[in-house]
This record gives structure tokens, C-alpha cells and sequence, in this order.
């Protein structure tokens, strides 16, 4: 551990925005993954130029700094493997100017998701990438994994919403990246590339945002499943028949009996179950998206087929999915829910293929394995369920990913749709993207050339995760 | 600390499981008052289950520092509302204290304390809620694993003997202050409300909004521990300084955590209207409402109602 100098951080930050205590640095050390590492020291900056000094020093002084929101990573994004100053940016919380005849809006990083939505609802307008996570996650910790949710189907991710940004580079430069505009053919989109870099690139201190109309109309529906393979087919139908979902979730047996064993909530246990949303502004084209959607779930053998304009059978329908985290939380006393490879995108049409393989592998490997998610995105989600004090289950869970992880790469899929790769999933990263390895590698050394700005994480991160860092949960010899 | 024994949480041992279940999301911190005060998130109810997980597994050592994250809480529950692993925090927390209170740690954190002009006079022994005022070897004590930070006993002291010492922006002084900086920053400033933290809880207050939003705000809602706890001169201290009304919202009478919080803060507002009519102010300038808990319509309701009432009154001349 390198020493850090305490008097330069009081300097630059303030006695009272500066935390070194070990219980302190103890809960920096962790996120909503099961990773934990023990930073050396925790910083809060007020403003850019605090960031920037920081940097100038850190740079010179080969101490790592690693870019802090809300915590909410599933990864091990923000979890400071090599020690290192966290650098806690939720106190950089301004929302800067809401500009509607530009239809733009300029925020600091550590604004939360949902206070920017709040802020811009009374003028009609919302922030469109809606992570699950939006009551904690921080605008600067949505663009630095380009995070979506349910509606990325319809509004894109947070890479689609970014007009431009400002940036504190690890030498400590600040740069003015993108534009105030809708499009921009100007050189190199470099706001696009910051987009996604989990804080290994720059530190982005402002950003420029798109917003849209808040619709007026909203139908929700909801289909059964005998089969997964129908329900997977169905989206794929769905999604080429022109029909533009605002929502289209899958939810499989698995999450239907846990939501049901934990909440009684009666749900019928099917194969698959699909949620599906349309919205806009006049509602004879809502009616068009959803009786779309309708037919072409009843086509593929859908049952108990039901749609609703009204709020409380909107969140009837949606029931089973929003309660499914705290239903797999309480699934079975022994057994955690844990973020590991909980977010690979496959194409639409083998949707159906990867909600099966997660089946296959969880029953050879002895763990539970849920699958669900925004297929309309072809985000599949999945926990495992697994006795954390057990070390055979860690070593189940290491070799259910790492087939899973195979199968999604031998059908063109992604590791990652919307939480990020951080730690937990470098593994799969680094053999998907192998040809462009080195690329990677020559752009993080361009940008930060003492590899200061949250090192060890992306293309740098150990390949076994399970021993990539402590693991946070407490595991017998 | 020469007293304390050897690392042992027997109490805390118990919960080792939901440590591990809770999936450490952060859906407690927009929650959590003590967060929205400080903005550090080792004062979060996460941070507290990390606390938590870290002195039980021996990863982290016992600490005065460690212990004050478990006694800082005022068991407004909010977190176990928000949880989405359905934790149910401050029943940890309490099982955390039992252990470090029996290792020699005594807080305070936000649990009363009793200072030396104490009468004995025993009030507060019988009106806590907790069973947490008791007559000891020093006096008047509080037993730092029951007391939950509610202030009955320090709103019934007659002798202003008991505090908190810990308030994270809900104490007396603090929204004094608060209040007196909206008033003379906001030229458009015309009430303040006080909300019990049971019956409502505001929103955006994770962020900053920009001034153009901000500027011509006629009211702002200042959260405190309970409406029952709120003193003469936190309610008389806005109308010093301009306002020109103030609004209480307290929980129902029945549904008081606090045991006649409801109560004693109609009794408050009274007394306050008694010398607003002796100074020839039409007493109505402060009210006090019921919200039930979470009735965010109903106190939106409220508030636009009292800020009409006070438009055709005007200011205070």
C-alpha cells in the first residue's frame, strides 16, 4: 500500500469531506456485487476543480483513483482492487440547467436517476433509460456502465441519451467532449467511447442529456407459456413485425414459482410468461402496438392473454416482476441471490435457446438459476441462488458461468447488456472481444498512461473472478 | 478500550444468513435521514449491514468508529420499507448493539443523553415509549439497545435535561437554521412546513435543482423525528424572520410512533396561535394537519390549501 498524503487531500477537499476510518473504508469497499476490496481513503468532491486537482496529484503520486456513484454495480466496477482514493462523487449533485426548447438537460454525475425524472416530470418530460436501479444510481454511474432497463426496448440506453459531456482526464485535464445537439458528425464521438468505460477512461464531471415527452397513453398486457420456446419466438415475431414495444419482459418458471413460493402472489406456473407495454401519445396507435403484440403472442400458442390502460392492472400485471428480487432474496433461508452473469444479450431468436441452456446448466451444477428480463432488448437476466458458505457452490457457480458465458459468445451474444463487465465478468470479456484486446489496451494507455484511473478492472480484471478480490459474503474453510 | 472483551457478537450471530441475503442494492439510502443529511453513504442503512457483516465475519475490528454506524438511528424503519430483499434492518442493528454495549461500547450515537441538571423527577422514565429511561447508578439512564431515538424524552423534560446529541439535521437548531436560510434567500418565501418523518417523507432531495426551479418557491418542507418534538421557538422562529405562515403535518393521533406525538404537537400549534391573537396576527397563520403515513396527495393537498389561505391573508405587517 503507497502512502497517501492525507494534508494534500485536506488541501484540496476539506477535512470534512475526507474519510480514512476503517469503517468507513470498510463500506466504500464493497457495491451490489459480491466483491470487496479496502480502499485507502475516501474523498468527496464539491466541484471540477477539486476533481481535477485530485488527479494532477494522484497522477504524479501512481495512487489509483476509482469513480464512485451510487454503488449499485453488480460487477465490482467501483470496488478498488488495487486499494487506492474512492472517489465518492454524489456530492456533485447539481442539476445544472433544464434547457426544453433545446430539449436537453445539464446535470452533474452525482445526480440520482430518479431526481432528475422528478425534476423534469413537471414539464412533461423523462429521462429515458430507466435502470431498475434508478432510485440509487447516479447519472455519472449510468453513463460509465451505459446502463438500461425495461424500456431500452423502445428509448435506447444511456449511450443514446449522452449529447456530450465534460471530462477530468488522469493527468488532470479537463476536456468538453460531444455536443449541446441531436446529432454530431464531428470526429471522433469520444463522449460516445466515455460512455461505458466504468471510470477506466475519465472521470465525467458534467453531462449533456437527452430527455423525451412523457406519453400520454400506457397499455400493459400479458401472456402465458406452455413452452419457453414459443414465448421465445414470440419475441422475435414481436420485434420484427415492425411493432415498437415500450417493454417486453420475459419471465420464466423459475422466477414465477419463487415469486409465488416467497409471495403467494398465485401467479399460474407456466413455462414463460411475457409482459409487454406500448405507449404514445394518441391511443389509437397504442391500441395498434398492443393488439399487434396481442395476435402475435396468441399466434405462438400464448394463453390468458389480458391487456390494461388502468394503473393498478398495469401494476397488477407487473406484479410478478417487480416483487421477483425480494422473492429470490427470500427464496430459501440457506440460499443468496447473487449478481453473476446476470445480464448477457443474445439475438431474439435464440432467446428461447438461452433461458433453456440457464436451466441445463444451473440442474448440472446444483444451483438455481432464474431467467428473465428485457428480452425486447435481448437482455436476459438471471440470479443464482447458492449457499454462499459453501466453497463447492462458489465452485459450481464459477463453472455454471463459464458455460453459460460459452454458449451466449457461440450464438453471437454479448457478456453484458446493461450492468457492465467490472470484475465478476471479465473473464468472458476478454475471450469475447480477444481480437480487439490490444485495441482496448492502446486507447486505456493513450488516456491514462500510468494506468491510475480504476485499474484492474475491463480487460485488466483477474480471470477468476471468485478470487479476484475478497468475496463479501462469509465462506468456510 | 481496556474494557471491552474479546471480538465475540453472539446476538449479531443469529442474522449471519440475512447479512449474506441482503443483495446490497443502495434502495435504502434515498430512504435514510441520516444519508440525506450528510450525503455520506458509510451513513446509510447499507453501510450499516456492511458494519454489520464485517465486525460479525472479524474483517473489521470493533471500533468506537464502527459501534457509532449501529447506535446513529432513529428506527423510522424506511429502509426496511424500501428493502428489496425484504431485511429487516434495525432488528439487526439492535442485536449489533446488544453485542458492542456488552463489549464496553456506550454510543451515544442518537440515543439520549442525559446531562447533570436532571431533577429525577422521572417523567421521562414513564412516558418512554421504549422502556428505555431508567433510574440507575448515574442517575437517570438510557438503555442504549432499547432506545430508539423517538425524543419523547427530550421533549418532556421539563428540566431540558435530556438530548440528543446526534440530531443529523432534525434537532431544533438545525431546522431553525434551515428554515431562517430558505427565508432569506428566497424572496418568494412565504411558509415553511414542518413534516413528521412517519407521515411524510420528500423526495429530490438526493440532488440539487437548478435555480431557474428553485427561485420563485413559495414554501419549504423541513422533515423532523416527530411533529410532538417540535419546540415554541423552532415554530415562532420562521415568523421572525418573514415567513408568513407555518404548516405542522403530524401522523394521525392512533398512529403515533411516538406515543401522543399527534398530540402534543396540537397542543404546540395551540399555544403558538394563543400568542399569535395576543399580538393581533390572525392565529390561523400556523396550522397544523394529519397526514397518515405516506399520504403524499393528501399533504401536497394540505400544503396548496394553507399557501392559498396565506395568499389572501398576505404577509404579516
Amino acid at each position: 500500500m503507497k502512502t497517501i498524503d492525507e494534508s494534500k487531500l485536506r488541501e484540496i477537499f476539506g477535512e470534512e469531506n475526507i474519510k480514512t476510518d476503517p469503517s468507513d473504508l470498510y463500506a466504500f469497499g464493497s457495491d451490489a456485487s459480491v466483491h470487496h476490496a479496502m480502499p485507502w481513503a475516501v474523498v468527496r468532491p464539491d466541484n471540477t476543480r477539486q476533481v481535477q486537482q485530485l488527479m494532477v496529484y494522484a497522477n504524479d503520486a501512481l495512487i489509483p483513483v476509482i469513480p464512485r456513484g451510487g454503488g449499485s454495480g453488480m460487477c465490482g466496477q467501483t470496488v478498488p482492487i488495487r486499494g487506492g482514493i474512492v472517489l465518492d462523487m454524489k456530492h456533485m449533485n447539481r442539476i445544472l440547467e433544464i434547457n426544453l426548447p433545446d430539449v436537453y438537460c445539464r446535470v452533474e454525475p452525482g445526480v440520482v436517476d430518479d431526481d432528475l425524472n422528478l425534476a423534469l416530470k413537471p414539464h412533461g418530460m423523462f429521462y429515458p433509460p430507466t435502470p431498475a436501479s434508478s432510485r440509487i444510481a447516479t447519472i455519472g454511474g449510468e453513463i460509465a456502465n451505459n446502463a438500461s432497463g425495461v424500456r431500452s426496448v423502445k428509448y435506447g440506453a444511456t449511450r443514446d441519451a449522452v449529447l456530450g459531456m465534460k471530462v477530468v482526464l488522469p493527468n488532470g485535464d479537463l476536456v468538453t467532449l460531444g455536443a449541446h445537439t441531436r446529432v454530431e458528425a464531428s470526429g471522433y464521438q469520444l463522449h460516445k467511447l466515455m460512455v461505458g468505460s466504468e471510470g477506466t477512461l475519465g472521470i465525467v464531471v458534467e453531462a449533456t442529456l437527452n430527455f423525451v415527452p412523457i406519453p400520454e397513453y400506457r397499455c400493459m398486457g400479458i401472456a402465458n407459456f406452455d413452452h419457453l420456446a414459443h414465448a421465445g419466438a414470440a419475441v422475435g415475431s414481436i420485434m420484427a413485425s415492425g411493432a415498437i414495444p415500450s417493454m417486453l419482459e420475459l419471465v420464466d418458471s423459475v422466477a414465477i414459482k419463487a415469486v409465488n413460493k416467497t409471495m403467494n402472489l398465485g401467479l399460474k406456473e407456466v413455462a414463460a410468461s411475457l409482459i409487454f407495454e406500448a405507449d404514445g401519445m394518441v391511443k389509437e396507435a397504442v391500441d395498434y402496438e398492443i393488439n399487434k403484440m396481442k395476435e402475435i403472442c396468441k399466434k405462438h400458442q400464448g394463453s390468458d392473454i389480458t391487456t390494461s390502460y388502468d394503473p393498478r392492472e398495469r401494476a397488477r400485471i407487473f406484479m410478478g416482476r417487480k416483487k421477483l428480487f425480494p422473492a429470490l432474496s427470500k427464496y430459501d433461508d440457506n440460499l443468496s441471490s447473487t449478481s453473476l452473469a446476470d445480464d448477457m444479450a443474445v439475438p431474439y431468436s435464440r432467446m428461447a435457446d438461452m433461458a433453456g441452456k440457464i436451466h441445463e446448466v444451473a440442474k448440472k451444477n446444483n444451483i438455481i438459476m432464474t431467467a428473465y428480463g428485457h428480452c425486447g432488448s435481448g437482455c436476459m437476466h438471471t440470479k443464482i441462488l447458492m449457499d454462499t458458505k459453501q466453497p463447492e457452490q462458489w465452485a459450481s457457480a464459477r463453472k455454471a458461468i463459464t458455460e453459460i458465458y460459452e454458449f451466449v459468445r457461440s450464438v453471437n451474444g454479448t457478456t453484458s447488456a446493461e450492468h457492465g463487465i467490472g470484475l465478476s465478468k471479465a473473464a468472458s470479456f476478454k475471450v469475447e472481444k480477444a481480437d480487439s484486446l490490444r485495441l482496448l489496451q492502446t486507447i486505456k494507455q493513450a488516456l491514462d498512461p500510468n494506468n491510475i484511473l480504476n485499474p484492474g478492472k475491463l480487460m485488466q480484471a483477474p480471470d477468476d473472478w471468485v478470487t479476484a478480490t475478497g468475496l463479501r459474503y462469509a465462506v468456510n474453510n | 478500550m481496556e474494557t471491552k472483551h474479546p471480538t465475540r457478537f453472539n446476538h449479531l450471530k443469529k442474522w449471519e444468513s440475512t447479512l449474506a441475503a441482503c443483495i446490497r442494492c443502495g434502495y435504502c439510502f434515498e430512504h435514510c435521514p441520516l444519508f440525506k443529511y450528510t450525503g455520506w453513504e458509510s451513513d446509510a442503512p447499507r453501510a450499516k449491514i456492511i458494519t454489520a457483516f464485517g465486525l460479525l465475519s472479524g474483517e473489521l475490528e470493533p471500533s468506537e468508529a464502527a459501534a457509532d454506524k449501529l447506535f446513529n438511528c432513529f428506527y423510522c424503519k424506511r429502509c426496511e420499507a424500501a428493502c428489496s430483499s425484504g431485511v429487516t434492518l434495525t432488528d439487526i442493528f439492535t442485536d449489533a448493539r446488544k453485542d458492542l454495549v456488552e463489549m464496553g461500547y456506550a454510543g451515544p450515537g442518537t440515543t439520549a443523553v442525559t446531562d447533570l441538571t436532571c431533577a429525577q423527577c422521572l417523567l421521562c422514565v414513564t412516558a418512554c415509549p421504549h422502556e428505555a429511561r431508567f433510574h440507575g447508578e448515574n442517575g437517570i439512564e438510557t438503555d442504549l439497545v432499547k432506545c430508539q431515538s423517538c425524543g419523547t424524552c427530550v421533549s418532556i423534560c421539563p428540566a431540558n435535561a435530556v438530548n440528543i446529541l446526534h440530531t443529523f439535521g432534525t434537532g431544533k437548531e438545525d431546522l431553525t437554521r434551515a428554515s431562517a436560510r430558505f427565508l432569506d434567500t428566497h424572496a418568494s418565501a412565504k411558509a415553511i412546513v414542518f413534516a413528521c418523518n412517519w407521515s411524510y417523507y420528500p423526495d429530490l432531495q438526493a440532488s440539487r435543482l437548478p435555480e431557474s426551479e428553485t427561485h420563485d418557491k413559495d414554501y419549504d418542507i423541513y422533515v423532523n423525528m416527530c411533529a410532538g418534538r417540535l419546540e415554541p421557538e423552532t415554530l415562532m422562529a420562521p415568523f421572525l424572520n418573514h415567513a408568513w405562515g407555518v404548516l405542522v403535518a403530524c401522523c394521525p393521533e392512533d398512529d403515533c410512533q411516538h406515543k401522543n406525538g399527534g398530540k402534543r404537537s396540537k397542543q404546540q400549534v395551540k399555544r403558538i396561535q394563543s400568542i399569535l391573537e395576543n399580538l393581533d396576527i390572525d392565529p390561523e397563520r400556523i396550522q397544523v394537519v394529519e397526514i397518515p403515513d405516506g399520504d403524499k396527495t393528501l399533504f401536497q393537498a394540505e400544503i396548496d390549501t394553507f399557501i392559498d389561505h396565506l395568499n389572501a391573508l398576505g404577509p404579516i405587517k
